[in-house]
């Protein structure tokens, strides 16, 4: 019975996804038409301005261009279904081949970013609980707001500013230096957007955990473990963290896109390899086969995500 | 002498000085009674009087806790930046605007207190000039943001459960989209960006969180006695928004709006550094930082921070005053 | 004072906890003892600093709280100025503590058997798993919990509330401690439950000789706890002494005041005593006796000079002047006394009739606009056959509730029937009780007549008009919402936070656009303040500022606003003290006696219900097991629960 309910319930949160995803698709397709311009200029360069009326509709036609946006949309679900996603307009190169080129560089950025910010976060956010209102706590508040409040692509900017162009101590951009590609020159590469990525996200969670952590130290439960003799140590970090965990763990599930979404800009600034710059790219130069390919893919990472967070929501709370 | 001998012993070993004098001014004439019976006989004292009435004592928090809590630095840092760029600033233009190449990449001296860019522009007439934009755009994005929660966050607090299931499954689908991501893609759509449709693209980024806690609220609300009480009596919907729901969600939100402010702002200078916000003519933070890729190049850091710093110092204080604003709302409650 | 030496001694003891207000003195200059084996019963009313004592001493203040001064010395040794790894080793061992609320003080996400076995460890870190597994049944086994293997693998929101209580006792008693603090172990707990958890406690006292100081509002539990009992009033202890000498030969007006507010003193009365007044803000406590201004026996130097404790036996101490040798012989109110020992005479009853109806009037009411009109009522004892008689007349039914039915859905198959087949009718200028535990529908049946939710089956009539009906409802609308009023449990959430109070008065004059018949609104809502005894200075006031039975008693001023034909109050004084409980009831009934409304009066406070109504209903799980007039449904209750009720509820005399 148990087995049977479990897969019914996968298998509508299965369905769920796949119409998400389909109305994920038909917006982003027709709100991309929507934008003035067109793929043609990133193409085709300069010529696309002197070409003739007839080139143009040629050049349309292979690009799979012409009829209502209608007729568009249901050739480009026709093609994507059978695993054909079309060819970037700017590289001009089949669309999977050059995301999967980059996939790897967001992965290892956004991954060590989230692990970093999710332990970091718990860290600071018990630190800052054991030593309540201590100049601890303080000081790590206020470097909290302060870095928060600021936006990462300044910090990212006085970073660079500091580190490679007055220091030159570490590159200003890209994941590794052409050439050499050994581990230790990615690392180098790593460093700067790392800091950033971390340093812009990981205190609003640590403050979220303090908060919460401090929420149950008031709760009655407390007293009853401190008046049966228990240690305050004993108390945080048995009592309160098994309380505040699933909570904690499905606002991390919740913010896998938004930590994602601080890659992007920041992979941006470090002109880094990754699927940021490209999701920029190709909103900016209307690589519209590019883009749909990369708005499916966060989308589908946003579902996923908030699925986790509601079966972890489900199964604990 | 009368004073301490009707009161027997010397109350401040008991309650502490600060109580006692305190008591003096509030309930003096009381004890003047009682001192000139005291006086009379000892008798007098052991005599039944049965109830007075007690003072009503009006209780008002203290005034040094109440003032504590205002963050005079950042109102004033923020009281200077503003009130620069909103007098000061149209002033500047001209010189902000005057572009002149011979002069580009100069460092800060006395004829350019904050350099010059890469065209040439006075940065000093720039930040005043440039921030009136950054700051216009924050207000107006959380307008329009603000705007769209409480309406969108009541409806979908008082309607019936399946409105209310469509209302927040649509909120959270565009909350859990990450806010830039959004707005970049807005913006894409959006085409030709002027301060307007910029505001617009931020602000229709800005509200599902806001929505959320007015939702939230408003259903915490919709089941409190007193709401139950006014429908009760025959309150209608109009009478029960105005008068119970809007008061007492507005402070919850409050913090939220200031914040806003703040995002808002940082995402105007984000997107005009990416190159798909403002344009570089129309001179803002973002639009200045915009430039740094050369600045870097050319290490001229004064461009870099500061037009940023200005940025960061604004952020910071309305960060400070939103904090206060939200410790405020939380003693409300 | 004997030569066997103290457990815990504490000598002057205060409290503060800082506020926004100021510092709240919460605990003044408190001094007791508690030998081996002994239960000290600590009573008094909300805020007066008696849960504050037990945090003090056990070091568990909340960061706003601090001991001011005094020393406590726990077996010999002293304990003030001990840092939290010192407590902690003491904490368990020599002393543990019982909350009020049982769901709050267990974790939720850990099972009871962890937190049980945790407490075991905490005191001998050594043992073995197996052990330490024997230890924990054992405990629960104690505490009188069956199937301990199962039961210590549930949550505590999988037990019901006695059964959480006794493993929050399992925890507590893990460490074997010398002395346990029970913070109101039963107040959160139904009438039932509550003679459980003190007959285990009693238990527990006899097997181990743990002394117990015991925190409770309620004298009739102090009573049947405690060897001895220290009274304490606006953070001081009042009076102190053995039980026999509290409860027989009081001598602090506030200890009369307590007793005399139980109904069971007031019994046949026409009102039931109320201390009068409210206790004094402890930011800035008023100079000499804090009780002087609610006493009516008050000396002029209770106004200027703190008394001392005067010693009247080697364990009876009082803070009164009174107790003086300079002071006037006070007889206290004849009765009080003679109501812990035997029946009281019935001379000395009648004649104390005649003083309480002399001396304690509400000091509010004092002052009200309507007290003439107050003054010249029938007494009660004569109004009740009156009542009876009226009742017998069969005056014209008002609320007639016929075969209702409602159910709540927990989940999509799970429902859960809140009332089953309920019928009742309320006749015209009746006071009618609905009693029944926490979750028997009684809360239901209120909302459904107000029509805040509909019924499944079943209808109700109003003044003849369904209520359930659309159409009909449409039509009457206006008579509806004027001629039905609610008066809610909480009184801190009846009231909107953000208005005042006379925009909280004027609130139905305004929705039903009535015209206030004494000129302005601001004239109404002042004249409707004075009508439930408050002063007009409180018009501008907001609700937070005001006490719990200020905002109760202008929840009742807004009801009355529309001048109802039929009032409700849901749990209306469940959440106030005993005192002011006594006022408010007291309120009800004067107001129902001149207005003539017909009231339905929801409460679970048997004593309360019997003193007030005319008629009562007894609810037990959604079904209305019993209706009849008070005095015969009391005196010869047909239906088991209602027996199993009263036997707890009214606990014999008290």
């Amino acid at each position: 019975m148990k087995g049977k309910k479990c897969i019914f319930y996968i298998g509508r949160k299965l369905l769920s996804i796949l119409v998400s995803l389909w109305l994920l698709s038909f917006a982003v397709f027709f709100v991309a038409r929507l934008a003035p311009g067109g793929p043609l200029v990133s193409y085709y360069g300069e010529r696309a301005e002197r070409m003739t009326a007839e080139e143009r509709e040629m050049a349309r036609e292979r690009l799979l261009l012409t009829g209502s946006p209608v007729k568009q949309y249901v050739r480009w679900m026709k093609n994507a279904l059978r695993g054909d996603f079309g060819i970037s307009f700017k590289y001009k190169r089949s669309v999977p081949e050059v995301i999967a080129e980059r996939l790897g560089n967001t992965l290892v950025l956004g991954g060590c970013g989230f692990v970093l910010i999710f332990g970091l976060a718990v860290l600071i956010g018990m630190l800052c609980a054991f030593f309540a209102n201590s100049r601890t706590d303080r000081f790590l508040c206020r470097l909290g707001t302060i870095l928060s409040a600021v936006p990462e692509f300044w910090v990212a900017l006085v970073l660079i500013l500091i580190f490679a162009v007055k220091l030159r101590v570490l590159p200003a951009s890209g994941a590794y230096t052409i050439g050499i590609e050994s581990f230790a020159d990615r690392v180098r590469h790593l460093i700067l957007p790392l800091t950033v990525v971390v340093s812009g996200h990981l205190w609003y969670y640590a403050y979220m955990v303090h908060n919460m952590l401090l929420d149950e130290m008031t709760k009655d439960y407390v007293l009853l473990a401190k008046s049966k003799g228990l240690g305050i140590n004993r108390i945080l970090f048995c009592h309160c963290m098994r309380n505040v965990l699933p909570g904690y763990l499905s606002i991390m599930a919740v913010s896998v896109p938004h930590i994602l979404g601080g890659t992007y800009i920041v992979e941006n600034v470090f002109s880094y390899p990754g699927i940021g710059t490209l999701c920029y790219e190709s909103a900016r130069y209307q690589d519209y086969n590019l883009l749909m390919v990369l708005a499916m893919l966060t989308g589908a990472v946003v579902i996923v995500c908030n699925l986790f967070a509601q079966m972890i929501t489900d199964s604990f709370l | 002498m009368r004073l301490s001998e009707c009161i027997g012993m010397d109350p401040a070993a008991v309650w502490g000085t600060d109580f006692c004098v305190y008591f003096y001014l509030g309930d003096f004439t009381e004890r003047k009674r009682g001192g000139r019976k005291v006086s009379e006989s000892e008798d007098a004292r052991f005599r039944v009087v049965g109830i007075r009435k007690a003072p009503i004592l009006q209780m008002k928090p203290e005034a040094a806790v109440r003032h504590r809590r205002i963050p005079l630095f950042s109102m004033a840092v923020l009281g200077m930046i503003l009130f620069g760029c909103l007098f000061f600033g149209p002033f500047l233009e001209e010189k902000a605007v005057y572009m002149e190449l011979g002069q580009a990449f100069a460092a800060p001296d006395f004829r350019f207190w904050f350099g010059t860019d890469t065209m040439g522009r006075d940065i000093f007439s720039m930040i005043w000039y440039g921030g009136r934009i950054s700051l216009v755009i924050g207000f107006l994005a959380t307008l329009i943001s603000t705007g769209i929660a409480v309406v969108l966050g009541t409806v979908s607090g008082l309607a019936p459960g399946w409105m209310d299931a469509v209302l927040m499954r649509f909120t959270e689908t565009f909350l859990s989209i990450p806010g830039l991501l959004l707005t970049v893609f807005f913006q894409a759509a959006c085409g030709k960006t002027t301060v307007v449709s910029l505001s617009f693209v931020i602000g229709l980024a800005g509200w599902p969180a806001m929505a959320k806690v007015v939702r939230a609220r408003v259903r915490q609300l919709k089941g409190c006695e007193f709401v139950i009480a006014s429908k009760c009596m025959g309150g209608g919907f109009f009478h029960i928004l105005r008068q119970h729901l809007a008061p007492n969600f507005f402070s919850s939100i409050l913090f939220m709006m200031v914040m806003n402010i703040r995002s808002a702002i940082a995402a105007e200078s984000t997107l005009s550094f990416m190159g798909i916000g403002l344009p570089l003519e129309i001179i803002s933070w973002g639009s200045m930082l915009s430039l740094s890729g050369q600045a870097l190049l050319s290490g001229a850091w004064w461009m870099i921070v500061i037009p940023g710093g200005f940025l960061a110092a604004t952020l910071l204080c309305v960060t400070e005053i939103a904090d206060a604003v939200r410790r405020r709302g939380g003693e409300m409650r | 004072m004997s030569e066997e030496k103290a457990l815990l001694e504490v000598e002057h003891l205060s409290v503060g906890f800082l506020t926004e207000f100021g510092e709240v003195q919460a605990v003044r200059d408190v001094s007791f003892s508690v030998k081996k084996g002994e239960c000290l019963a600590i009573v008094g009313e909300s805020g007066s600093g008696k849960s504050a004592i037990c945090r003090a001493i056990m070091k568990l203040l909340p960061e706003e709280g601090h001991i001011r001064q005094g020393r406590i010395v726990a077996d010999g040794t002293d304990i003030t100025e001990y840092c939290e790894s010192q407590m902690k080793r003491l904490r368990g061992s020599l002393f543990s503590m019982v909350f009020q609320n049982p769901l709050d003080a267990l974790n939720p996400a850990m099972t009871v058997g962890a937190q049980i076995g945790e407490a075991v460890a905490a005191h001998e870190p050594h043992m073995s798993f197996r052990r330490r597994r024997e230890r924990i049944q054992e405990l629960m086994e104690l505490v009188g919990i069956d199937n301990p293997k199962e039961r210590s693998l549930q949550y505590g929101c999988q037990l019901s509330g006695g059964m959480r209580q006794r493993i929050v006792l399992a925890c507590a008693l893990a460490g074997r401690p010398k002395l346990l603090f029970a913070d109101e172990p039963t107040t959160a707990l139904d009438m039932t439950v509550q003679a459980q958890i003190l007959a285990l406690l009693r238990e527990v006292r006899r097997r181990f000789l743990t002394a117990v100081v015991f925190v409770t509002h309620d004298l009739s539990v102090a009573r049947q706890t405690a060897d001895y009992v220290a009274v304490m009033y606006a953070g001081k202890i009042v009076e102190i002494g053995t039980a026999a000498e509290i409860f027989e030969n009081p001598g602090h007006p506030y200890t009369w005041g307590l007793m005399r507010s139980l109904p069971a003193f007031s019994e046949g009365k026409k009102g039931l005593y109320a201390i009068p007044g409210m206790p004094p803000s402890l930011v800035n406590p008023p100079p000499g006796d804090a009780f002087a201004c609610r006493n009516e026996y008050a000396l002029a130097i209770d106004y200027e000079e703190e008394p001392p404790m005067f010693w009247l036996s080697d364990t009876h101490g009082l803070a009164s002047w009174l107790a003086d040798r300079r002071a006037p012989k006070i007889v206290p109110p004849p009765g009080i006394g003679a109501l812990c020992g035997c029946e009281p005479a019935k001379g000395a009853d009648r004649k104390q009739a005649a003083g309480v109806a002399a001396a304690p009037r509400e000091a509010g009411e004092e002052r009200s606009a309507v007290c003439t009109a107050a003054g010249a009522e029938p007494g009660k004892a004569g109004g009740r056959s009156g009542r009876e008689g009226r009742a017998g007349m069969k005056a014209r039914i008002l609320l007639d509730v016929r075969h209702v039915t409602k159910d709540f859905s927990i989940s999509k198959r799970q429902s859960f029937r809140a009332l089953d087949d309920v019928s009742l009718d309320i006749r015209e200028g009746e006071i009618f009780g609905l009693v029944g535990e926490s979750g028997s529908g009684k809360s239901t049946l209120a909302r459904l007549i107000m029509r805040i939710d509909a019924p499944d089956a079943g209808e109700i009539f109003f003044d003849g008009i369904p209520v359930c009906g659309r159409k009909e409802f449409r039509r009457n609308r206006r008579f509806f919402q004027t001629g039905c009023q609610m008066i809610f449990q909480d009184s801190g959430s009846s009231l909107n936070p953000r208005m005042k109070v006379a925009e909280i008065l004027a609130e139905p004059f305004h929705i039903q656009k009535l015209k206030p018949k004494r000129g302005s609104l601001r004239e109404e809502a002042d004249f409707l303040l004075k009508y439930v005894g408050m002063e007009a200075d409180f018009l501008d006031r907001y609700p937070q500022e005001l006490s719990g039975g200020q905002r109760q008693r202008v929840a009742i001023a807004r009801a009355l606003a529309t001048e109802p034909k039929l009032v409700i109050a849901d749990e209306a004084i469940a959440s106030l003290d005993v005192s002011i409980q006594a006022q408010i009831v007291n309120l009800f009934g004067r107001l129902q006696k001149e207005q003539g409304f017909s009231f339905l009066f929801i409460a679970h406070d048997l004593r309360m219900v019997k003193f007030l109504c005319d008629r009562v209903g007894v609810m037990y799980r959604g079904r209305l097991v019993e209706t009849g007039p008070t005095p015969g449904l009391f005196a010869d209750p047909a239906h088991e629960y209602t027996k199993r009720l009263l036997s707890f509820g009214l606990g014999g005399n008290w």
